[in-house]
């Protein structure tokens, strides 16, 4: 009996030296692009975590054409809400799925964390270069050759979603400007509702507005970053809503929330700047408000101009330590660029594809009958040529969004405004790339 | 001699537990909390090296961690006495033969706690958000989630989960208490009130002291609430309590100096305890 319990004991001290081994192991790992051979014999399966709606469905069709290589597919919370944070840990422990959804935005965090593969040595995805639109490319190989570290998935140009029978019955005309927005923002109030909520906690979305502004948060020239998140342009559009917040032009319910989606139910708030995705946001969260709503473009800084931010937008990339780089790459072009992939994702979550013909897409032609038969996405074609390309996103994103949702929620209840928001969380961000000697420029 | 083997056959499986999910993180924890990151260039691969104390230097000079901290004290300040004098007094009543259908009432107060804290976090949530509520008279006339409020939006939910749980600790240490005790006192001439108070309560002090340490270790542990009360109200930053920082700081990611937070946490937490078990120990033995 005494032994059979050693024997437990000395295995399970085995095990915990081997778990701490491995993963100082990890930390070795160089970077630089990894191998791209396809696996040797027998069928492979892959894991594939994402938060679009129904994905399942447009992976069983990749899984019933392709019996060698079947994907399991995860779902979570967006990434932002909790899956990044899991895909860190996971990356901790060495137990990533060789699949993930990243938003632009956070490539460079996860790059900077060695978590992705460089899949510079596969060349179907080398040869898909021309195929996306080249800010996306831009965004998956920073810019750099020999670089790929996602497959560009959807873009998210921005546009203008309205009450358009709101708006017909009020007389009040659609805004192409912001001056005409604030404008219509008074008009609005006084017929009792709020032209917008302004999204306290998602920074993203202003992220897009101060994208669309001029404005450019970080730069790398490779041998540190710059941080400057009150640049004029973001300043600009920092100053212009936080008058809308003070003068109460704008509602400030938390966004993706319960609450959120019956304020939109409910006709409080009349308009939403948003990325084409959220065309799904609003049919899923304001189902009552079905054939009221259309989309114009994104209200301009200057009279007549042709300028849209983007928000969001994902990639597919393949995680450090997936043993399967070459199956997984072949599965993110699929789903990246074939027409049956696009036009489901397109049917089931609204994305818009990152591919350059994705634009001729025949989904993409139709009317959409919750935006009154409106073929919105002819709008957000013209938005994606409008997006300037060349918007970088820092390595620590999940603080910099952290410490201005921090300052921009305690802006909305009255103490502080957003530009002192944006200067808290230039200081954090800067503190936290010296917290991970990451080189920074004071 | 022999007579040990089976102590330690017994204690063994606890042991083992004990030591995989309790001291080996914590050594973890500690080691994690010793090294730093270095790297060379923006996307340089990153390499752990032993940083000393350095992440513990930034904790110290961390405002938000320690506000978080003055918070909770404050929280705990308020509402652990208002929560164990109501759980005295629900215990009480229970006990005093005042109370008919005991039986339905100790399972009624107990209830809250077997409900998962996150549920009840967003349960209370969507009662005081002002759109949501069904109190719209409450909700419309004050902002129960603004920067001034939810910090005791938050006591009453934990208030309403615990309180019972409490109850349930002290009542059962009431029973313990030997008949003979109150007979003496009833002789003696005291009334329910007098044996409440001279008889009933300085008995059940231990467990009063008991329920007060778990108290201040879960308050300054609080994590699910606050999380869930951010998404319902603009008040709760993503520091708002200690436990809340390490999650924040756990998600850049940044595991070194979330392990730094965490073991400065649990070295308060430790000394919290034992300041307050020390102290009302002292106070007995005069």
């Amino acid at each position: 009996m005494k032994k059979k319990l050693l024997g437990v004991l000395m295995t399970s001290a085995l095990a915990l030296t081997a778990c701490s081994s491995s993963s100082d192991g990890g930390d070795e790992v160089a970077a630089g692009a990894s191998s791209c051979a396809p696996a040797s014999g027998g069928p492979v399966t892959l894991t594939f975590t994402s938060w679009i709606p129904k994905i399942e469905e447009v992976v069983k069709v990749w899984n019933d054409a392709h019996p060698e290589i079947q994907v399991k597919v995860q779902t979570g919370p967006n990434g932002n809400g909790g899956t990044y944070q899991n895909f860190f840990n996971q990356l901790k422990a060495g137990n990533a799925p060789d699949l993930g959804q990243i938003e632009y935005d956070a490539l460079p965090s996860f790059r900077v964390q060695d978590g992705l593969t460089n899949l510079a040595a596969c060349k179907p995805v080398t040869d898909a270069k021309d195929r996306f639109i080249d800010w996306t490319w831009n965004q998956v190989s920073f810019g750099e050759k020999d670089a790929v570290y996602g497959v560009p998935q959807d873009s998210g140009p921005m546009a203008l979603f309205y009450r358009k029978d709101l708006f017909e019955k009020a007389g009040i005309p659609v805004p192409a400007t912001w001056e005409e927005y604030a404008a219509a923002a008074v008009k609005v109030r006084a017929a009792g509702g709020y032209i917008t909520n302004f999204s306290q906690s998602d920074i993203n979305q202003f992220a897009g507005l101060a994208w669309q502004a001029g404005g450019r948060w970080f730069s790398n020239d490779g041998t540190k970053w710059t941080v400057n998140l009150q640049d004029e342009a973001t300043t600009k559009v920092a100053n212009y809503w936080q008058d809308l917040i003070a003068k109460k032009l704008v509602s400030a319910v938390p966004p993706w929330t319960t609450e959120w989606d019956s304020a939109y139910n409910k006709g409080q708030a009349w308009t939403w700047v948003s990325a084409v995705w959220g065309a799904n946001s609003i049919s899923s969260g304001a189902p009552d408000t079905s054939g009221k709503w259309a989309v114009a473009p994104m209200p301009q800084w200057t009279a007549g101009g042709k300028v849209a931010g983007n928000w969001g937008g994902s990639s597919t990339a393949v995680f450090k330590g997936s043993k399967h780089p070459y199956e997984a790459a072949q599965f993110a072009i699929w789903l990246n660029t074939s027409q049956e992939a696009l036009t489901l994702l397109n049917e089931k979550a609204n994305l818009y594809p990152a591919t350059k013909d994705g634009a001729t897409l025949p989904a993409l032609g139709k009317g959409v009958d919750f935006y009154g038969g409106q073929k919105i996405y002819d709008v957000f074609a013209a938005a994606a040529t409008q997006v300037t390309p060349d918007f970088t996103w820092g390595p620590t994103m999940t603080s910099t969004y952290a410490s201005a949702s921090d300052g921009f929620k305690a802006a909305v209840s009255g103490s502080g405004t957003l530009l002192d928001a944006l200067k808290k969380a230039q200081t954090t961000t800067i503190d936290n790339l010296k917290s991970q000697s990451i080189p920074v420029a004071e | 001699m022999t007579s040990r083997k089976p102590i330690l056959f017994f204690v063994l499986p606890f042991g083992l537990l004990f030591a995989a999910f309790y001291l080996a993180p914590i050594g973890y924890a500690i080691k994690q909390s010793l090294y730093k990151v270095t790297r060379t260039g923006t996307f340089g691969p990153a390499h752990e090296v032993f940083g000393g104390l350095e992440q513990y230097q930034r904790v110290f000079q961390n405002g938000p961690f320690w506000e978080s901290v003055g918070r909770v004290l404050l929280f705990g300040v308020v509402q652990v006495p208002v929560m164990l004098g109501l759980a005295l007094l629900l215990a009480l009543l229970l006990d005093s033969g005042l109370v008919r259908g005991k039986r339905f009432f100790r399972l009624a107060f107990f209830v809250p706690y077997a409900i998962p804290g996150v549920v009840a976090a967003i349960m209370w949530g969507f009662l005081y958000s002002p759109n949501l509520s069904p109190f719209t008279a409450v909700t419309s006339n004050w902002n129960l989630l603004s920067a001034d409020l939810v910090l005791w939006a938050m006591a009453n939910v934990v208030t309403w989960v615990y309180v019972g749980y409490n109850m349930l600790i002290i009542y059962s240490a009431l029973l313990a208490i030997p008949q003979e005790v109150y007979e003496a006192a009833t002789i003696d001439g005291a009334g329910p009130w007098r044996t409440a108070w001279s008889i009933k309560i300085p008995l059940v002090m231990p467990a009063i002291v008991l329920t007060t340490v778990f108290s201040i270790i879960g308050t300054l542990q609080l994590l699910a609430e606050p999380q869930v009360f951010r998404t319902f109200s603009s008040a709760v930053s993503s520091t708002y309590t200690p436990n809340l920082t390490v999650y924040s700081t756990s998600s850049i990611p940044n595991f070194n100096l979330a392990a730094a937070f965490s073991v400065v946490l649990a070295l308060a937490t430790f000394v919290l305890s034992f300041t307050f078990l020390k102290f009302t120990s002292r106070g007995g033995d005069k």
